[in-house]
């Protein structure tokens, strides 16, 4: 096994100056040369998200993904394991593997015919003569992350031999996670229904500093507010956060969890009755509802209902898996002020068709209907970063009104507009940035 | 311009069920083998029907466009290349008659603001094939382009529409609209104006 490494020590930045007091700077957003240390720090420094199981269910089955810009082909081989391989050939650098997903035993590289096993093993190089008595082929196995680990079904890697274990890494954001895994006893998450993609000409950061903000809802969704009212009445859609005129007047909250992983609950006001009743109306709920209760009764239909519409959970998994009612939402930087966001559409398993139907149309609604207003604003925040003289973003709410409460596990709570969760994030994203990390692929 | 704020009658998607999922997933294969080419005057019918949908889109009448639809109609984007089932995946959009009247009404409250300013678009029709399924059905596939500008950035989206336009009240209305972009499945610009 050949280890190679990266030291990723930089004292161009002082990090510290850069964030402080409540607020960010400009550069973080903007600087081109601070993003490339992110697609390596940050990207690569920490358990990053990579895919879930499902998607790669059967022997031999492989996705295509990044780990910053990073390219990746992560593989389950003939034995179930899984492995995160970098689509790079050990000969020229070309991409071997050029598809989102399939079935392959090798890799082929199309350009001078090295082929790969999925386990990443250089098993065939035309002409090996040519390269002389010192040559091994072992040498020139396809690079590998060093660390892949699951956690229920989520795959995530990392580059950094000295991260903690994955389970520990996930801190606070475990349990919740459990808690959005085990919402219908027996059920499985399925990520096979594809995704809604979208580019955005914005910093990553800046569609990841709105996963947690419980402040923005009433005007950045004002239209959707708006129709939910005028068509539906006064209890569909998240009309709970434009309800009172102190938008902190809420019994929703959102929490620090540790390690840059944070939460914002809706459920309080979501699922306080029916989440299914206060869903605005989505394609066929008439008929599906009605077949879901024919087939299973109304009683057990009742409670299937609640889980063909969303979770009421925000859960923001650092650096990059932001769990959005039923969805995987999940960025992926490109540049300094481009960036894609994919919402994979997920099933379950063992629940009637009815609920799965149901689902897809429940979860097209909010990012083709909301999210994209959203989008919009992301991209005028980084037009209005374009002035220099003007250096600083505010995160400063609730950072002075001692409304945040610690728990005995560390875990912070503040009310829903609060700006803990761009703080807290911001503090892992600084160590990770200052960290001297030595960074490893092996072959 | 004309609110809409009339709230939809709850059968309003009543409609949507498997039966019509099936049919809509059978003529998404269909499309280019189904039925008799149109004769002259159904066709002509067909293309007055499709370029005034796209003019009434390039020219915000959002209103009027909607009353092109069928009363049970689909308005489907796949997010998919080539589209799968829709019961199993989710759409880039898919909507029925009610979300279609959301997405107006949402665009009408001035609040939309992925369309504050809004897109200008320029849809481009060709290479249209209309076929005949019977006297009270006609299928059409249709390539497109739309150019779209919005705050500084022109773009252009490309791909094939499949039409289903049905009789309804003594006109012909389109029941569904299939719009397969050739990078379905690739990430996606501001699209929340209506392809």
């Amino acid at each position: 096994m050949n280890r190679i490494h990266t030291q990723t020590n930089d004292s161009r930045y002082d990090w510290n100056a850069l964030m402080h007091d409540g607020q960010v700077h400009r550069s973080l957003y903007t600087d081109p040369a601070i993003f490339e240390l992110e697609m390596v720090k940050v990207f690569g420094g920490t358990w990053t998200f990579l895919g879930h199981e499902s998607e790669i269910a059967e022997p031999n089955d492989f996705i295509t993904r990044r780990l910053g810009l990073r390219p990746l082909i992560i593989t389950r081989d003939r034995a179930g394991k899984v492995h995160a391989l970098l689509n790079r050939c050990s000969h020229r650098a070309a991409t071997v593997c050029r598809l989102p997903s399939g079935s392959a035993k090798f890799f082929t590289c199309p350009y001078h015919g090295w082929a790969y096993t999925n386990q990443g093993e250089l098993v065939s190089v035309p002409g090996e003569g040519a390269y002389g008595p010192e040559y091994r082929r072992a040498d020139y196995n396809l690079a590998h992350l060093p660390r892949v680990d699951s956690y229920r079904g989520f795959i995530f890697g990392t580059l950094n031999p000295e991260a903690g274990p994955l389970v520990e890494c996930l801190a606070g954001a475990r349990p919740l996670l459990d808690q959005w895994l085990d919402r219908y006893p027996g059920t499985e998450i399925v990520v096979r229904s594809s995704a809604q993609r979208m580019v955005i000409r914005a910093n990553w950061k800046m569609i990841y500093d709105n996963a947690g903000d419980g402040y923005h809802p009433s005007y950045s969704h004002r239209s959707l507010l708006q129709i939910a009212a005028e068509r539906y009445g006064p209890d569909y859609d998240m009309q709970y956060f434009g309800k009172s005129s102190d938008p902190d007047d809420s019994p929703l909250y959102v929490q620090s969890l540790g390690n840059g992983h944070t939460f914002l609950d809706q459920r309080p006001e979501m699922h306080a009755e029916s989440a299914w009743q206060r869903q605005r109306p989505q394609p066929g709920r008439e008929a599906y509802e009605t077949a879901l209760k024919e087939r299973v009764g109304e009683e057990e239909a009742r409670g299937l209902l609640e889980v063909a519409v969303g979770s009421g959970m925000n859960l923001n998994i650092f650096p990059n898996l932001l769990i959005v009612g039923n969805q995987l939402q999940v960025l992926e930087p490109l540049a300094v002020d481009r960036s894609q966001v994919n919402w994979y559409g997920t099933t379950l398993s063992g629940v009637p068709d009815e609920i799965n139907v149901l689902r897809m149309r429940t979860q097209e609604d909010f990012p083709a209907l909301g999210d994209v207003d959203d989008n919009a604003n992301f991209e005028a925040c980084q037009a209005g970063l374009a002035i220099p003289e003007l250096e600083w973003l505010d995160v400063s709410r609730h950072l002075r009104t001692k409304r945040e409460q610690v728990d005995s596990h560390g875990i912070v709570t503040g009310p829903v507009t609060d700006d803990l969760h761009l703080r807290e994030y911001y503090k892992e994203w600084k160590r990770l940035m200052s960290a001297d990390l030595k960074l490893t692929v092996e072959r | 311009m004309a609110q809409v704020k009339s709230k939809p009658t709850p059968a309003s998607s009543f409609y949507l069920n498997d039966r019509f999922y099936e049919r809509l997933c059978r003529i998404a294969r269909e499309w280019s083998t189904a039925g008799e080419a149109a004769g002259a005057d159904l066709r002509q019918t067909c293309e007055g029907l499709l370029f005034r949908e796209a003019r009434l889109l390039d020219d915000g009448e959002f209103e009027p466009w909607l009353g092109l639809f069928s009363r049970e109609c689909a308005y489907w984007i796949p997010a998919s290349y080539p589209p799968g089932d829709p019961r199993r995946e989710v759409s880039q959009e898919f909507n029925d008659r009610r979300r279609l009247e959301d997405r107006v009404a949402r665009i009408r409250t001035g609040h939309a603001y992925s369309q504050v300013p809004p897109t200008r678009t320029s849809h481009l029709l060709a290479n249209l094939e209309v076929a005949a399924i019977g006297p009270a059905e006609l299928r059409a596939r249709a390539s497109f382009a739309i150019h779209t500008y919005r705050m500084e950035v022109h773009r252009t989206l490309a791909g094939w529409c499949g039409y289903v336009l049905i009789r309804e009240d003594g006109d012909w209305k389109i029941q569904l609209k299939q719009i397969n972009l050739i990078d379905a499945d690739q990430g996606q610009e501001n699209n929340s104006f209506f392809l």
